[in-house]
């Protein structure tokens, strides 16, 4: 401990020189900017700017190329929560009530709550990762395919809190979703399924297009020639920070949100997608208003926005403990440290303590500079929802379009987020909630895959999945949750979705 | 007069000297990865030599198919150039082995340069009680089909380097595809699956951390980083593959802009910092110009469609 | 009685038989080494079942003819606008493409004057072109001319 306190000191010598520190700050700001933009996340935020570090020193550029991705993190939420637009499936969570705050005049909390929870999450989980990173890298390294499908199964049963309304329809947008997600190229057998010839199929149908289709656009189709528009919100200084209650509200969700998202995140593969899926249900499961969901619940923004933030530190474990990326991210933020001579794993720490440790030391600083920027900022941006909205639904729309074909250059996913979105208008007419969709096309092709790719290792033997110890836990736990979920059935108690739909009928009459 | 007439007739009518705006490089795949690493600090080069900005531009999709297809059908003007890897020569056969219409043939794009080739690397998790490629061979002889071997994805390009060795050695092993070389190297790593053959680059953190064990190479010559690790040549396999780069046009190129696309390679080549670049990610450089790589080229992929054949559809077996 | 849950679920149901259908293309395979097939057949019988479900317990849902499209011009009007969008954007380039897009979203569907429309339409077109592509070197479209 003593020694971890004298290396982070050193890193700290490091990180607060002004040049290092200097660079820092210039990538937090270049990071938020990017990650503001729709379609350009972290993933290539980094790559586009990487050229722009090669004249610096290893120490500097990487601790500006973490700023991009720290910042591009952060900027992620801010489209979700005035304009309903996910840059990316971590952020599609933050979208449901986020959006929901902002239309009733209470943006400026949403996105202070979001930008305290990434701080929180942030400097909390570099903590974790400093202390923790050797001992659940080795851990992490035993999730192979069948601990992963478990998981993922776990992934599913989350869907049952997902949406307030009947478990049926759920369940049905979610086989949908699923169904959507089975498009493409299968990588077990190299078939393509449901492509009809065009190529860019052959991927699937990315989240980006379907999350914009479904949430941006939908909403649009459905606002825009409303009779009585939404109203422009006119926020007051004093509104831009949140209420007490509202702080109150979530503060248990940050750190939930913290504690999980960081233990998703440092399993290999793109588990960390889930993170906010799963914090936002765990927050509708233990809230006293469940209700609220959906309609402006401020710890749907907390949780998974901390969720989200902490499994990208989560993910930094694998990486810098052991040199194996999980998930695309740091895959891009590995290469671009090779492209600087530094190659992470358990040799980095020895060999070169100053980096590593200002590296760790510049995810403090980083956090905190991110914080002071964006609390500023949140007064700026919340002054976008002053544009009258004839005028700001038509640039929204634009920014679908730019943002959808920013992602890979590709005219098909702004065909596939047309296609979302005027699903999106008839079941949000036909009273249908989509969110089980964009999980089900996240989680589809990862199910499948883990699931064969465990059936190839034991040869088409299925016990794999239960002999295993942290699989069959993990099926265990599941298991568990089913029967907990029938319970009412026994009991003839209410549960809190039959309390919910009492609500419902109860508001309609009034 | 007359002459600045034909001069601004001459710019009108695409008589422009080239390069005269930007260029864009292709790179079929998500950033990090091998394409995409050698083409960044290739454009900086190349902006350097021919003076005009040059962008590098994912288009991912389809195992690089969708990428591959956008230069194919591109204005062969020079402006639109492409870093692909060794998967150019493979995409087209897996499409032709399910009846599919290719998304590009080969001969619609011309070879500039190639730029690095790297022969993989065996490598076994060092939990494995193998020391030489013969021990494995014999275990494997003696248990068909039980030793599990990890690749970064069905007919890709570290599947067919291992379905040659096993089609050469006579043995069975399980196959456990995955999404890309870095789940293959956590599948070894955590004891998923027993072995994969890997990029060097990927593999020299985890052989100097003694996580990893590399048995074989499939180079002509040993790898300078792994000097103790020997040829399958050596080892009594006539075997050789490589994971290469090339920088790539359409097709039909102007003859004019084709020599200066060469020389700016060449030159782009020989840039200090593109060689540190490419040094730091272990990924030495193998330079050959257009007329030697299109002959190679053409031999390579003759090879790999043959493997390609051979494997044939998984499912059905 | 036609409610919005029994159409959902018959259409739903009915997209389930079309997958089921389409998979007849792709080798099954069995539980022990699942085909490319596999899957989908068994999420499609999971839809199917759904859908058939919404279609018996559905009965007490809000009734279709209830359901309010007054805002469908829009929706048209803006779905149309995507698609020329999508349709345009790598022949017409960028620029002009969302040039155009806007101008009638502005112009036409919120009936805005012309002058403030032209201006705020180039201007959203041409700064978001500088910023992406020319600072950010995310490549965009061009058209005909290097627009």
């Amino acid at each position: 401990m003593v020694e971890t306190l004298q290396n982070l000191a050193l890193g700290f010598s490091i990180a607060l020189t002004p040049g290092v520190l200097f660079y820092a700050f210039a990538g937090c700001v270049v990071g938020t900017l990017v990650g503001v933009l729709p379609g350009i996340g972290p993933l290539a935020g980094i790559s586009l700017l990487l050229p722009a570090t090669f004249g610096l020193d290893a120490t500097r550029a990487i601790v500006m190329l973490a700023g991009i991705y720290y910042g591009a993190m952060y900027g992620g939420s801010t489209t979700s929560i005035l304009m309903r637009i996910p840059g990316e499936a971590a952020s599609v969570m933050t979208c449901i009530d986020g959006y929901a705050m902002a239309r009733k005049g209470r943006a400026g909390a949403a996105l202070a709550i979001a930008a305290v929870g990434s701080y929180v999450a942030g400097t909390v989980s570099v903590v974790a990762l400093m202390v923790l990173a050797p001992p659940l890298a080795s851990f992490a390294l035993r999730f192979g395919p069948p601990e992963y499908f478990a998981l993922l199964v776990l992934g599913l049963l989350v869907l049952a809190y997902m949406s307030g309304g009947s478990m049926l329809k759920a369940l049905a947008m979610a086989a949908l979703g699923l169904l959507g997600g089975m498009i493409g190229i299968d990588q077990m057998s190299g078939y393509f399924r449901f492509a009809y010839g065009v190529v860019e199929l052959g991927d699937g149908i990315g989240v980006v297009p379907v999350a914009v289709g479904l949430f941006g656009l939908a909403e649009i189709l459905a606002t825009a020639g409303l009779a009585t528009p939404p109203s422009v919100i006119k926020p007051k200084l004093r509104e831009l920070l949140p209420s007490r209650r509202e702080w109150s509200a979530s503060a248990w969700p940050i750190g939930r949100g913290t504690v999980l998202g960081f233990l998703i995140g440092i399993i290999p593969g793109s588990a960390h997608i889930i993170a906010s899926f799963v914090s936002y249900a765990v927050e509708r499961r233990l809230s006293a208003h469940p209700e609220e969901f959906g309609r402006g619940a401020v710890a749907g923004v907390a949780g998974p926005e901390s969720a989200n933030n902490s499994a990208t530190s989560g993910a930094f474990v694998p990486m810098l403990a052991l040199g194996v990326p999980s998930g695309p991210i740091p895959a891009v933020m590995l290469a671009a440290m090779m492209v600087h001579g530094v190659s992470p794993g358990p040799l980095l720490i020895k060999q070169q303590p100053e980096l590593f440790w200002g590296f760790i030391a510049s995810m403090y600083v980083g956090n905190v500079v991110l914080l002071v920027l964006n609390l500023p900022l949140v007064g700026v941006f919340v002054n976008l929802l002053r544009v009258p909205y004839p005028v700001l639904y038509p640039s929204i729309v634009v920014f679908c379009i730019l943002g959808v074909y920013a992602v890979n250059g590709s005219v098909v996913d702004v065909w596939i987020m047309l296609v979302m979105g005027a699903l999106g208008y008839v079941l949000r007419k036909l009273d249908f909630e989509t969110a089980p969709i964009v999980l089900g096309v996240i989680l589809a092709p990862m199910i499948e895959m883990a699931l064969r790719q465990s059936l190839a290792m034991s040869d088409g033997h299925y016990g794999i999945l239960v002999t295993r110890p942290i699989a069959g836990a993990l099926l265990a736990v599941g298991a568990v949750l089913v029967l907990l979920g029938l319970r009412p059935l026994v009991t003839r108690s209410l549960d809190w979705r039959a309390k919910l739909a009492l609500a419902g009928t109860k508001e309609e009459r009034l | 007069m007359l002459v600045a007439f034909a001069a601004l007739a001459g710019s009108v009518w695409g008589q422009e000297p080239y390069p005269s705006r930007p260029i864009t490089i292709v790179v079929p795949f998500p950033p990090g990865g091998i394409a995409d690493l050698t083409a960044r600090p290739l454009a900086s080069a190349l902006e350097r030599a021919l003076r005009q900005p040059v962008v590098v531009s994912n288009k991912a999709g389809a195992a690089g198919a969708v990428g591959m297809q956008s230069v194919a059908i591109a204005k062969a003007d020079g402006y639109t150039l492409m870093v692909a890897v060794v998967s150019i020569s493979t995409l087209p056969e897996v499409d032709a082995l399910f009846g599919r219409a290719p998304a590009y043939r080969r001969d619609q794009f011309v070879g500039i340069a190639r730029l690095n080739a790297d022969p993989p690397v065996l490598v076994v998790g060092t939990e494995w009680r193998w020391r030489t490629l013969k021990e494995l061979v014999e275990e494997a002889r003696k248990r068909p089909g039980e030793i599990t071997y990890a690749s970064s994805g069905l007919y890709g390009a570290s599947h067919v380097p291992m379905e040659m060795l096993l089609h050469a050695a006579g043995i069975r092993m399980r196959h456990l595809p995955t999404t890309g070389g870095g789940p293959a190297t956590t599948a070894v790593l955590g004891g998923h699956a027993a072995l994969w053959a890997s990029p060097p680059a990927i593999a020299l953190p985890h052989l100097k951390s003694g996580k990893l064990r590399a048995l074989a190479t499939w180079g002509e010559s040993r790898v300078a980083a792994l000097p103790d690790v020997p040829t399958l040549k050596e080892l009594g396999y006539d075997l050789e593959y490589y994971l290469w780069a090339g920088l790539f046009a359409p097709k039909n190129l102007p003859a004019g802009v084709f020599k200066t696309l060469r020389a700016a390679a060449r030159q782009a080549v020989g840039d200090a910092d593109f060689r540190a670049a490419m040094a730091r990610v272990e990924m030495p450089i193998a330079y050959q110009d257009a007329d030697e790589f299109k002959a190679w080229w053409d031999k390579d992929a003759l090879i790999l469609a043959g493997v390609i054949k051979r494997i044939g559809k998984v499912a059905e077996k | 009685m036609l409610t919005t849950d029994r159409v959902a679920g018959a259409v739903l149901a009915l997209l389930a038989l079309v997958v089921v259908w389409e998979s007849r293309k792709l080798p099954l395979g069995s539980l022990s080494n699942p085909g490319p097939a596999y899957m989908p057949v068994v999420l499609a019988t999971l839809l199917l079942a759904c859908g058939v479900a919404l279609v018996i317990v559905g009965g007490r849902a809000g009734r279709l003819a209830a359901v309010d499209w007054s805002e469908w011009r829009h929706a048209v009007a803006i779905l149309a606008v995507c698609a020329f969008a999508a349709g345009a954007l790598e022949r017409l380039g960028y620029r002009a493409t969302i040039t155009l897009a806007l101008a009638f979203m502005l112009g036409v569907v919120e009936k805005r004057g012309v002058v403030f429309t032209v201006l705020f339409a180039l201007a959203l077109a041409l700064g978001s072109f500088l910023l992406f592509d020319t600072l950010l070197r995310v490549v965009l479209p061009r058209g005909p001319l290097g627009l």
